[in-house]
């Protein structure tokens, strides 16, 4: 298991340093801020604003796996455990060269429940991310504090969407956010179910 | 030695101020007029706006009246009266010189008046006594950093009063740095 891991840090340096196009970090975080601060003066409610963002990361995410299976050729991944291992350490490092720190949580049974279960045996691994280039220069104000605005609900949309289109459906979201004064940001994702083939659901 | 630090936006309007003893020994603190010393109060301050018939001078007189038992209160807007007549030599300067850095720019009674003007139209004015020029060059030039990372988030805008406690206490830290 181990192993692995150093595997996939390497995978995911190589591939790092592989992308010819990287973009200036401090212009991506102006970009992001001033995306979700229109946002926020179009939907005038956080809620909403944490929706559109999640969802603006599900159409990311959609594209985004075909370029990320392309370039880095990984196959099938084995259990949950591995996902989350391969989204920490090649996935995030790929795009966004950081890598976030993963927990497990699996279900006492080993084997994954292959219908949809909302009982809370589900498996579900946390990503911990020490770094965030989307919140560089950023503070909130004490209303986007007050009205529960997850500044990097973008991420849990890429995460989502990304991992749907490799037959997972999962929930993706924030726990705790050092912009909204927590100790660390972490992101739990939780397995849903496994979705057979199906006709997938058409982008509207 | 006080230093009174004053930030304004490109319209003029306040966003930041922040008053700041030194505990340095200053060049020059003692000046010819002995009352003006560290332990103020507003009636011989009023009494010598008074004396001196000067423009801004009729407003600070009613404030300080007006005022009376509200020493400090009242002590701080008229150096905010005495920033703000500044600010029309500032504009007058900042026309025919190209510089960031004005020191020197307004004095009154022992108070200097230093100004910072950045490429945004964005003033910091710092109202002092004696001489510092390296000091307040140094000070002025980390607050203009602080302030471009203040800037940079994006639920600021160039008109938004700054109230974030860490751009406050850098500051504070940097003000007992330099001066």
């Amino acid at each position: 298991m181990a192993s692995n891991v150093k595997q996939y840090k390497a995978i995911g340096e190589e591939l790092w340093k592989g992308r010819s196009e990287k973009i200036n970090a401090e212009l991506f975080a102006l970009t992001y801020g001033a995306l979700v601060v229109q946002l926020i003066q179009d939907y005038e409610d956080y809620d909403e604003v944490n929706k559109q963002l999640e969802k603006m990361g599900y159409n990311i995410g959609t594209r985004l796996i075909e370029d990320f299976l392309a370039r880095s050729g990984m196959g099938r991944c084995s259990d949950f455990r591995e996902v989350g291992e391969v989204i920490a350490k090649v996935g995030f490092k790929t795009f966004l060269n950081i890598t976030p720190g993963v927990v497990h949580a699996l279900p006492p049974s080993p084997t994954p429940n292959r219908q949809s279960n909302p009982t809370p045996s589900q498996p579900s691994f946390t990503l911990t991310l020490d770094e965030n280039p989307l919140t560089e220069f950023v503070e909130l104000p004490e209303d986007a504090l007050e009205g529960g605005l997850w500044f990097s609900n973008v991420l849990c949309g890429v995460i989502r969407g990304a991992l749907e289109m490799v037959q997972m459906q999962v929930q993706a979201e924030f726990v705790s956010d050092v912009l909204r004064g927590d100790e660390s940001s972490e992101i739990r994702v939780k397995l849903v179910k496994y979705l057979e083939e199906e006709v997938p659901v058409g982008d509207d | 030695m006080s230093h009174h630090l004053f930030l304004l936006s490109p319209s003029d309007t306040p966003l930041y101020s922040l008053s700041h003893q030194s505990t340095k020994q200053g060049a020059s603190a003692s000046s010819p007029l002995g009352a003006n010393l560290p332990t103020w109060s507003t009636s011989p301050f009023s009494g010598r706006m008074s004396a001196l018939a000067g423009a801004p001078n009729t407003a600070m007189q009613s404030a300080g009246l007006g005022g009376g038992a509200a020493g400090g209160q009242d002590r701080l807007n008229a150096l905010r009266m005495v920033a703000n007549a500044s600010l029309d030599v500032l504009e007058n300067v900042v026309f025919r010189d190209n510089g960031m850095y004005l020191k020197g720019l307004d004095k009154f009674n022992e108070w200097t008046v230093s100004a910072f003007v950045t490429a945004g139209n964005m003033k910091f004015i710092l109202l002092h006594e004696g001489k510092n020029d390296d000091g307040i060059r140094g000070f002025f030039f980390e607050v203009w950093e602080l302030y471009v990372k203040t800037m940079a988030n994006p639920f600021h805008s160039a008109h938004t009063p700054i109230r974030s406690p860490v751009f406050d206490h850098r500051v504070r830290a940097s003000a007992k740095r330099y001066l």
